[in-house]
């Protein structure tokens, strides 16, 4: 008797439990489905960019396909490539290392701007600068880590990389994406789990410029080379330079 | 030097002026604030209310100057800087700057009338404006330093000690405009007693905040040789690196070694012996001329040195 009363109460307490627990699981799948959709409403886009370096081969594509989308003045780069070149023979490498606003989680520029000019979109996480009210102070390119900003001369406002909003906001790809001969560039979401470009940062090594300065770029690099002409103090040949008006790296 | 530099010679006229007009600015307060109706407070806070508006006015014009807008055209696009405040330095600055300059016309006002005494019709208002010139000129002095500090992309700049450093020589500057002024422009109602007594508060004035100044200085540099990466790298401009010999013969001996070491040798005479404090007239004009010079040049060294240093690698 004691047995089967044990055996009808393990019953019960197995029926109990596993019905608590098909309703426990029922209602965490049914949370987890709505805190998912809840994400996909409100997950904030943030358009990022992944370089390949290894596929770069310093053709200056990007920097003219800027420079004629945008009729960037003379001596002045929205979009620049760097040379870098190391080492002594038969042990010497020269690679190249293509720049653009990172378009920070933390842009320092954003927080000294002091007329609100330069913003990040809350839409698409874009940092733009509204040539109408900036003054051109010049207070964002000093606190620029990445030298990205300039002043257009003809505008007389803070000028730089806006990942070419005006196609982006109509679905196309950036000018430099678009014109890139080995396919280095890739843009997308980096909130997007599913985008090609998340999946690239996710199956590779990446990094970003000047991670020391805490500004979280959005701009990640596939085997950037970081040798710098510091790197001489070692004793080693390093030359980098730009077609900037100012030829060295700032 | 200072081509391709985005700030150059007008925003580094701009920290010094601005600074010696501060510095003029808190000094007049105080020296109202804490002197009775003897003849010499009064007259010094009038030098020191006089000449604050004056360099700030002319230093936040070059500002505009350097502005992208302006020298594309845009001549009153500056005023966009009024449309909000956020708290940006520059911002905040902006709206210091504004309110300093009203103020310090104000203040002035009390004193301009060729017979002002102290306890003339504007006595109450100008007691109210001196409490109202020491912070406002402390701000105005300190928040350059703020400005330049606050991005790590210019290890250089971006110290705690920076803001400090400006404040000893806007206060240094200031007290060395009164002194220009007070040697130039000779108070005659003072007996000879009272305005070697103002001579004396000047000076002492000047060679404590020189030596002050000194000190941060001193701290500025170890700090930053002790440390490694982009501080370290970037102080070896004025290690060895292209601003040494300005930095070491312009601004430490010609700037502050020189000025100090003169000063304190006429006040110590009085302050140790009790004898009476003469200056003579040649250098009561070279002394308060060289410590403005200094004023100059350290501003000058440190916008040229921050813009030329960035962090190390990439």
């Amino acid at each position: 008797m004691t047995d089967s009363h044990l055996t009808i109460s393990r019953r019960d307490l197995v029926f109990s439990l596993g019905g608590s627990g098909v309703l426990a699981i029922g209602a965490a799948v049914l949370a987890a489905t709505q805190r998912a959709e809840a994400a996909v409403a409100t997950r904030q886009v943030q358009y990022g960019m992944l370089i390949d370096t290894r596929r770069c081969i310093g053709c200056h594509a990007c920097s003219v396909a800027c420079k004629s989308e945008f009729n960037v003045p003379l001596g002045l780069t929205r979009s620049w490539v760097e040379y870098i070149e190391k080492g002594t023979y038969p042990n010497v490498r020269r690679s190249f290392l293509p720049r653009l606003c990172n378009h920070c989680r933390h842009p320092i520029c954003v927080d000294v701007c002091p007329t609100g000019a330069t913003y990040k979109r809350k839409e698409d996480g874009i940092v733009v600068v509204d040539s109408d009210i900036c003054i051109g102070c010049k207070y964002c390119i000093q606190a620029c880590p990445y030298d990205a900003r300039f002043i257009n001369p003809e505008t007389g406002s803070a000028d730089k990389c806006d990942f070419c909003l005006h196609r982006v906001s109509q679905g196309v790809a950036p000018s430099c994406v678009n014109t890139c001969q080995g396919r280095a560039r890739i843009f997308g979401d980096i909130n997007d789990p599913d985008s090609e470009i998340s999946q690239m940062l996710n199956t590779n090594a990446v990094s970003v410029l000047r991670p020391g300065q805490g500004t979280e770029p959005s701009v990640y690099y596939i085997g950037a080379d970081t040798a710098d002409e510091h790197y001489r103090a070692r004793g080693q040949y390093v030359d980098v330079s730009t077609h900037r008006k100012q030829q060295d790296r700032r | 030097m200072l081509e391709n530099l985005d700030w150059g010679l007008p925003v580094i006229s701009y920290l010094f002026l601005a600074g010696l007009g501060a510095g003029a600015a808190v000094m007049s307060g105080a020296v109202l604030l804490h002197g009775g109706p003897t003849g010499w407070h009064f007259s010094l806070a009038r030098y020191g209310a006089l000449l604050a508006p004056i360099p700030v006015a002319i230093g936040s014009g070059l500002l505009v100057l350097e502005l992208g807008s302006f020298q594309a055209g845009h001549m009153f696009k500056f005023l966009n800087l009024y449309k909000l405040i956020n708290l940006s330095p520059m911002s905040i600055g902006t709206w210091l700057l504004t309110v300093f300059l009203i103020a310090s016309v104000i203040y002035a006002y009390t004193y301009a009338r060729p017979g002002a005494k102290f306890d003339d019709a504007f006595k109450d208002l100008r007691r109210v404006m001196a409490w109202i010139m020491i912070p406002l000129g402390l701000g105005v002095a300190i928040y350059t330093g703020m400005l330049l500090g606050a991005m790590p992309s210019r290890p250089f700049w971006n110290s705690p000690v920076l803001a400090m450093l400006f404040l000893l020589s806007a206060l240094s500057t200031g007290v060395a405009g009164m002194m220009l002024m007070r040697a130039l422009f000779h108070d005659r109602s003072l007996s000879p007693d009272e305005d070697r007594q103002g001579g004396y508060i000047l000076t002492s004035a000047d060679t404590v905040f020189i030596s002050l100044e000194i000190l941060i200085l001193f701290m500025f540099i170890m700090f930053a040789h002790l440390t490694v990466g982009d501080v370290g790298y970037a102080i070896t401009v004025i290690l060895g690196g292209s601003l040494t010999n300005m930095f070491w013969i312009g601004v430490v001996i010609f700037g502050l070694l020189i000025p100090a070491l003169i000063e304190i040798k006429y006040i110590f005479p009085k302050l140790l012996h009790h004898r009476q404090f003469t200056v003579p007239h040649r250098l009561e004009i070279a002394v308060p001329v060289i410590v403005l010079s200094g004023g100059f040049l350290l501003r000058y060294v440190i916008v040229v040195a921050g813009q030329i240093t960035g962090p190390v690698g990439i």
